[in-house]
C-alpha cells in the first residue's frame, strides 16, 4: 500500500514536473542565432561616419553596444571594433548584418552564437514577423502594442521614457501669441489620444518629465479645457493662423497633428498641420525660415536617463535652440525642488506643449529567454539573452 | 437711265429681296430645328445624369447597407452594446472597411452620436455627429446628398446611413461617395458637352469650387450669374455663355439644382453643351444657302436682263423710231406686234408719223404755191414797170403813124430808144432770175477768206466814199494766222459782195461797215454788220426767204444767194438786228466741208427753178 502511495506521489510528481513552465525549470544555454529586425537602416558602423536621421542614429547605438566594449564618459562606445559581445560577421549595409558570438569577451561568451539582423523592415512587417514567428526581437510602435498583444505577440513595455510634445518654434514675442499657445494647449484631448490613437500605452503628458521620474508630474494639467480655449480664443483680436509640421515618417506625429488640429478647431483656433522632411539626425531639427514654413512642430523626446535632471537638462539643450529657451543649466545636485520650478518655468513660456509619454514597446518570441526591459537611456541586453531550443523556431 | 435699265435694277431688286427672304426663313427655321434637336439631347442627358445620381445613390446605401450587415460591424455593435466597453479598440477600423467597400467616406458612430472611427478624418475620433441620432428611418430614407468636413476642407458627398441596432443602443455606419471629379469623370458623356459641379460649401460664390472631370474650370467666374440665380431660387435653368467673340464657341449650360437633406442648395450640376458643332453646321446650311442663292441671283441677273431687253425693245423701237423722226426722216417706221399697249402704242406712232409726212406734203405743197404766187407777183411786179412803157411807146408810135405821119420818124427814134431801153431792163430783170436759178455748184480749193474780204472792199472802196453819197467807213478785224478753207473762190466773193451790197444799201445816211474774220473750233466765223436802220423781227425771219425784199427796187434774191452760198458750203448764216441800231450777218465755214451738200432750204425754190428749166 505504502509502495503504492510511493508510486502514485512519484507519478503525480513527475506529471507536475512536466506541466511546469519549461522556462522556469530551464537553465541558459549557449548556442542559436537571434534574430532581430530593425526598422531603421544603418548605411555604417564606422563611428566617424553620421547617422542620416535619429532612427538610424538609435539603431546604430544599439549596434555599438553589442560590438563595442563600453561607453566613455561623453556616453559614446569606445574600445576597438569587436572588442564587445559580438563581431561583425558579415554586413550588407542598410540591409543585413550578421553579427558572431565574441569568444573572448571579457564579461564573458554571449549566450547565443550570433546575432542576425534585418534592417528597414516596417513596423507592419515587424509585427507580422514576430506574429508569424519569424523573428525573435523587434521593436514595435507603441501604437500597435495592443494589437499585436491581440495577435499573440509577446509585447514587452518600458515605463513612459519617450515625451511626444508640441513645440512653437521661436514663437513672436506678445501676449497675443502667449494667449493662442495657451488656447491650443488647453483644447488638446491628451487622453484621448493616449486611449485613442496609443490605444492606452502611454500616458498623458503635463510637465517635461514623467511621474515615475520626476514625482512630480502630477502637478501639471493635462486634462482638455476646451471651454477655456474658446474663451482664450474669443478674447484674442487678430487669430493667426497656425500651421503644425509632423515628420513626414513618422505615422504616430502625423496622426497625433491631426488630432491637435481638430481640437484647436473645435476651440476656433485656426490651425492646419502640414509634413515637413524627416529631421536630421544632428543638428536642431527644423527652424522657423526654413523652406518649409511652420509655426510649431511635433517632436519626439526620448529621456537619456531615468535621473531626472539630466532627462530635463537634456530636453532643455535639445529644445532651446528649436523654441529659444534660454535657462540655466541644472546642476548635478539640483534638488526635486529646483528641477519642478525649471520644468514650471518652461512650461509657463508656453513653448513648449507636453501631449503624452510613451512606452518603448518590443516584441519577444517565446525561445527569448532572460529578456530584461532596459531602463531609460539603456540599450538592449542582446548579449544576456539565451534561446530555448524548445520553441525551435 | 434708260427704261431698260430701271426695268433692271426693279427687277434686280425683287429678286434680291426674294433671295433674302428665303434664305432668312431657311436659315431661321434650321436654327429652331437645330435648337429643338439640342434641346431634346441636353433633355436625355439631363435624364442620363439623374438616372445615373439616383443609381449611385442606390449603390451608396447599398454598400452601407452591406457594412452594417457584415460581422465584423454586428460583432462591434454587440461588443459597444455592454457597459463599459472599450471604443478605443475600434478606431482604425472605418479606414479598412471604407476601403474594401470603396467609399470615400465612413463613419462608425455610436448610440450618442459620438465617432468612434473615421475614414476620411480619423482624428475625429470622439466628436459628435448628432444628425445621425435624430430620429429618422434610415433604412426608407435612401442616400442623399450632404456637406461633410474634411480634413482638406467641406466637401460634397452623397450620403446614406445605416443603424445596427443591438438592445436598446445603435451602432450607426455612415457612408458615402463624395461627389467631386471622379463622380463628374464617370458620368458617360457625348462629344461636345460636358459635366461641371458646382459645390455650394461657401457663403458666396467660389470660382474654385466649379469644377469639372479634370479638377477645377478655366474662367469659372463667368457661372457666377447662373449660381447666384440658382441659390437665391433653386430651379432649373438653361443660360449660353460665349467664351469668346466666336458664336461658335458657345455653350448652352442646364443648370440642375442638387439640394440636401433639409432641402437646401448643396450644389449645382452644370450640363454644357457645346455649340461648335451646331454653329458650324448653321455655318455650313447658311453658305449652302447663300451659294444657291447667289447662283438664283446670277440666274435671275440673267433673266431680268433677258426680260428687261424683251420687254423694252419695242419702247427702244419706238425711241428710236422718234429719234429718227426728230432728225427729220419722217419716214420712219416701226414694227407692229401684238396688239398689247406696246403694239397699239407703235401703231399709234406709225399713224403720228404717217400724219406728220401726210401734213409735211401739204404744207410743202402749200409752200409751193405760195412761192410760185410770191413769184408771179414778183414777176408781175417786175415786169409791170418796163411793160408799161412799153406800152405807152407802141401806143405812142401808133399815134404817131396816124395822127402825125410827119413826127412819126422823130417819134419812132424816140420811141426805139426807150423800147430797147425797157426791154434792156427787162432782159436784166430776167437775167437775175435765171442767174439765181442757175446757181453753180461750188468748186472747192484752198481759199483765203481774209483776201476775199480785202478784195470785195477794195472792190467797193469808190462807193464808199462816191459824191453825193454820205461815207461809209470800213472797218476790218481780221484774224491772223486765218487757215485756209475749201470753199469756192467765186461763189464766196460774190456772196460777201451781196453782203456789202445789202449793208450799203441799209446804210443811206452812211455810218460804219465793220467786218470781221475769226478762227473757231475747226471754223471761220466772218461777221458783217453795219450801223443801218435795222429789221423788225418779222423781218429778219424771213430776210432769206428768196424774193422777199424791204426795198423798193430790190429782188429779194441777193441774201437768198449768200444763203443758198453758205449752205453750199457746209455752213451756217444767221442775222441780229436792231431797229435804229444796225444789222449784224455771221457766217461760219467750216475749213473742209464734210461732203458736197446739194440740199438747203432755199434748194427748194431752185429745185423748183431747175425743174421748170428742166
Amino acid at each position: 500500500m505504502k509502495l503504492r502511495l510511493c508510486l502514485y506521489l512519484a507519478a503525480i510528481s513527475a506529471v507536475l514536473l512536466a506541466a511546469l513552465p519549461s522556462h522556469t525549470a530551464r537553465r541558459p544555454r549557449y548556442g542559436g542565432t537571434l534574430r532581430v529586425e530593425l526598422g531603421a537602416t544603418v548605411s555604417s558602423l564606422d563611428p566617424k561616419v553620421a547617422a542620416a536621421n535619429p532612427e538610424e542614429a538609435n539603431a546604430k547605438a544599439e549596434l555599438d553596444a553589442l560590438l563595442y566594449d563600453h561607453r566613455g564618459d561623453d556616453g559614446a562606445f569606445v574600445g576597438a571594433a569587436g572588442s564587445g559581445a559580438f563581431r561583425v560577421s558579415e554586413w550588407d549595409a542598410g540591409k543585413r548584418a550578421v553579427f558572431a558570438a565574441n569568444e573572448n569577451y571579457r564579461e564573458g561568451r554571449p549566450f547565443v552564437d550570433s546575432v542576425e539582423m534585418q534592417m528597414g523592415r516596417s513596423a507592419h512587417d515587424r509585427v507580422l514577423d514576430l506574429e508569424l514567428n519569424k523573428t525573435d526581437f523587434a521593436q514595435i510602435p507603441a501604437e500597435q502594442a495592443r494589437q499585436a498583444a491581440d495577435h499573440g505577440v509577446r509585447v514587452s513595455t518600458s515605463q513612459p521614457n519617450e515625451l511626444l510634445a508640441l513645440v512653437f518654434l521661436r514663437a513672436g514675442p506678445g501676449t497675443e501669441t502667449a494667449r493662442v499657445r495657451e488656447a491650443i494647449s488647453r483644447s488638446i484631448d491628451r487622453t484621448a489620444i493616449v486611449n485613442f490613437i496609443l490605444q492606452k500605452e502611454g500616458e498623458p503628458a503635463g510637465g517635461l518629465l514623467p511621474q515615475w521620474s520626476s514625482g512630480t508630474a502630477f502637478l501639471f494639467s493635462t486634462q482638455a479645457a476646451v471651454h477655456n480655449a474658446k474663451e482664450i480664443q474669443a478674447q484674442i483680436s487678430t487669430s493667426p493662423k497656425l500651421v503644425l509640421g509632423y515628420d513626414s515618417a513618422d505615422t504616430l506625429e502625423q496622426t497625433v497633428a491631426e488630432r491637435i488640429v481638430v481640437n484647436a478647431k473645435e476651440a476656433g483656433i485656426s490651425l492646419t498641420s502640414r509634413v515637413i522632411p524627416s529631421k536630421p539626425a544632428h543638428g536642431t531639427d527644423i527652424r522657423p525660415g526654413d523652406a518649409v514654413h511652420v509655426d510649431a512642430r511635433l517632436i519626439r523626446l526620448r529621456m537619456p536617463s531615468p535621473l531626472p535632471n539630466v532627462s530635463l537638462a537634456a530636453f532643455i539643450d535639445k529644445l532651446g535652440p528649436m523654441a529659444g529657451i534660454v535657462d540655466s543649466p541644472l546642476p548635478e545636485s539640483a534638488s526635486p525642488e529646483d528641477i519642478y520650478y525649471c520644468e514650471r518655468s518652461i512650461m509657463n513660456s508656453g513653448l513648449v506643449v507636453p501631449i503624452v509619454w510613451m512606452p518603448q514597446v518590443y516584441g519577444i518570441s517565446a525561445r527569448v529567454r532572460d529578456w530584461k526591459q532596459p531602463a531609460a537611456g539603456e540599450t538592449w541586453p542582446l548579449a544576456d539573452v539565451w534561446l530555448d531550443s524548445t520553441d525551435a523556431h | 437711265m434708260t427704261f431698260r435699265s430701271k426695268l433692271f435694277v426693279n427687277f434686280m431688286l425683287a429678286l434680291l429681296l426674294s433671295v433674302a427672304l428665303v434664305t432668312a426663313g431657311v436659315t431661321v427655321a434650321t436654327r429652331r430645328a437645330f435648337d429643338e434637336l439640342n434641346r431634346q439631347h441636353t433633355d436625355a442627358l439631363v435624364e442620363q445624369f439623374q438616372r445615373e445620381f439616383d443609381r449611385r445613390g442606390h449603390d451608396v446605401l447599398h454598400r452601407v447597407q452591406g457594412i452594417a450587415e457584415a460581422e465584423p460591424t454586428v460583432r462591434m455593435a454587440i461588443d459597444l452594446s455592454r457597459p463599459n466597453a472599450d471604443i478605443s479598440v475600434y478606431v482604425n477600423d472605418a479606414h479598412g472597411v471604407a476601403q474594401s467597400h470603396q467609399l470615400d467616406f465612413l463613419d462608425f458612430v455610436g448610440t450618442d452620436g459620438s465617432i468612434i472611427s473615421s475614414a476620411e478624418w480619423s482624428a475625429r475620433f470622439g466628436y459628435k455627429m448628432e444628425w445621425v441620432t435624430q430620429k429618422e428611418d434610415w433604412a426608407s430614407r435612401g442616400s442623399f446628398l450632404m456637406r461633410l468636413d474634411t480634413q482638406e476642407g467641406p466637401a460634397l458627398a452623397l450620403m446614406a446611413v445605416a443603424a445596427v441596432r443591438v438592445g436598446d443602443k445603435d451602432l450607426y455606419v455612415v457612408g458615402g461617395e463624395r461627389l467631386g471629379k471622379e463622380f463628374l469623370a464617370s458620368l458617360v458623356l457625348p462629344e461636345n458637352m460636358r459635366a461641371l459641379l458646382y459645390l455650394n460649401l461657401d457663403t458666396a460664390f467660389q470660382p474654385a469650387n466649379v469644377i469639372d472631370s479634370a479638377g477645377s474650370v478655366a474662367e469659372a467666374e463667368r457661372f457666377e450669374p447662373i449660381i447666384e440665380r440658382e441659390r437665391a431660387h433653386p430651379s432649373a435653368l438653361t443660360e449660353k455663355i460665349n467664351w469668346t467673340f466666336d458664336a461658335a464657341s458657345g455653350e448652352i449650360f442646364h443648370a440642375i439644382p442638387k439640394l440636401g437633406r433639409q432641402n437646401e442648395l448643396l450644389g449645382v450640376l452644370l450640363i454644357g453643351n457645346s455649340q461648335r458643332t451646331v454653329v458650324t453646321l448653321e455655318r455650313h446650311i447658311l453658305w449652302l444657302a447663300i451659294g444657291v442663292a447667289a447662283i438664283g441671283i446670277l440666274f435671275g441677273l440673267f433673266l431680268s436682263w433677258w426680260a428687261a431687253a424683251r420687254v423694252t425693245l419695242p419702247v427702244r423701237k419706238l425711241a428710236a423710231g422718234a429719234r429718227e423722226v426728230s432728225d427729220g426722216n419722217w419716214n420712219t417706221r416701226v414694227a407692229v406686234r401684238g396688239n398689247d399697249e406696246i403694239g397699239q402704242l407703235a401703231q399709234s406712232f406709225n399713224q403720228m408719223t404717217q400724219e406728220l409726212v401726210d401734213q409735211r406734203e401739204r404744207l410743202i405743197q402749200a409752200e409751193r404755191v405760195a412761192a410760185w404766187r410770191e413769184v408771179a407777183r414778183r414777176l408781175a411786179h417786175e415786169l409791170k414797170n418796163p411793160l408799161f412803157p412799153l406800152q405807152t411807146t407802141v401806143e405812142n408810135l401808133q399815134r404817131a403813124s396816124t395822127q402825125n405821119p410827119d413826127q412819126f420818124e422823130e417819134v419812132f427814134r424816140e420811141s426805139t430808144g426807150i423800147l430797147l431801153a425797157e426791154i434792156e431792163n427787162l432782159k436784166t430783170i430776167v437775167g437775175r432770175f435765171s442767174d439765181f436759178a442757175k446757181m453753180p455748184q461750188p468748186e472747192l480749193g484752198p481759199v483765203d477768206l481774209n483776201d476775199i474780204v480785202r478784195n470785195v472792199v477794195k472792190l467797193f472802196e469808190a462807193q464808199f466814199c462816191a459824191v453825193g453819197r454820205p461815207p461809209i467807213t470800213p472797218e476790218l478785224h481780221l484774224g491772223e494766222n486765218l487757215p485756209t478753207i475749201q470753199a469756192d473762190n467765186t461763189l464766196l466773193h460774190r456772196a460777201i459782195e451781196n453782203l456789202v451790197l445789202n449793208a450799203m444799201d441799209a446804210m443811206p445816211a452812211g455810218g460804219i461797215l465793220m467786218m470781221r474774220t475769226a478762227q473757231n473750233n475747226g471754223n471761220v466765223d466772218f461777221e458783217i454788220s453795219d450801223t443801218g436802220v435795222g429789221l423788225t423781227r418779222e423781218e429778219a425771219d424771213r430776210i432769206f426767204t428768196p424774193y422777199y425784199t424791204t426795198k423798193q427796187h430790190g429782188t429779194g434774191l441777193g441774201l437768198a444767194i449768200v444763203q443758198a452760198i453758205v449752205a453750199d458750203h457746209s455752213g451756217r448764216i444767221s442775222v441780229e438786228s436792231e431797229m435804229g441800231v444796225g444789222t449784224a450777218f455771221h457766217l461760219e465755214l467750216p475749213v473742209k466741208p464734210p461732203h458736197h451738200p446739194n440740199q438747203t432750204a432755199p434748194v427748194v425754190v431752185a429745185q423748183d427753178e431747175k425743174k421748170e428749166e428742166d
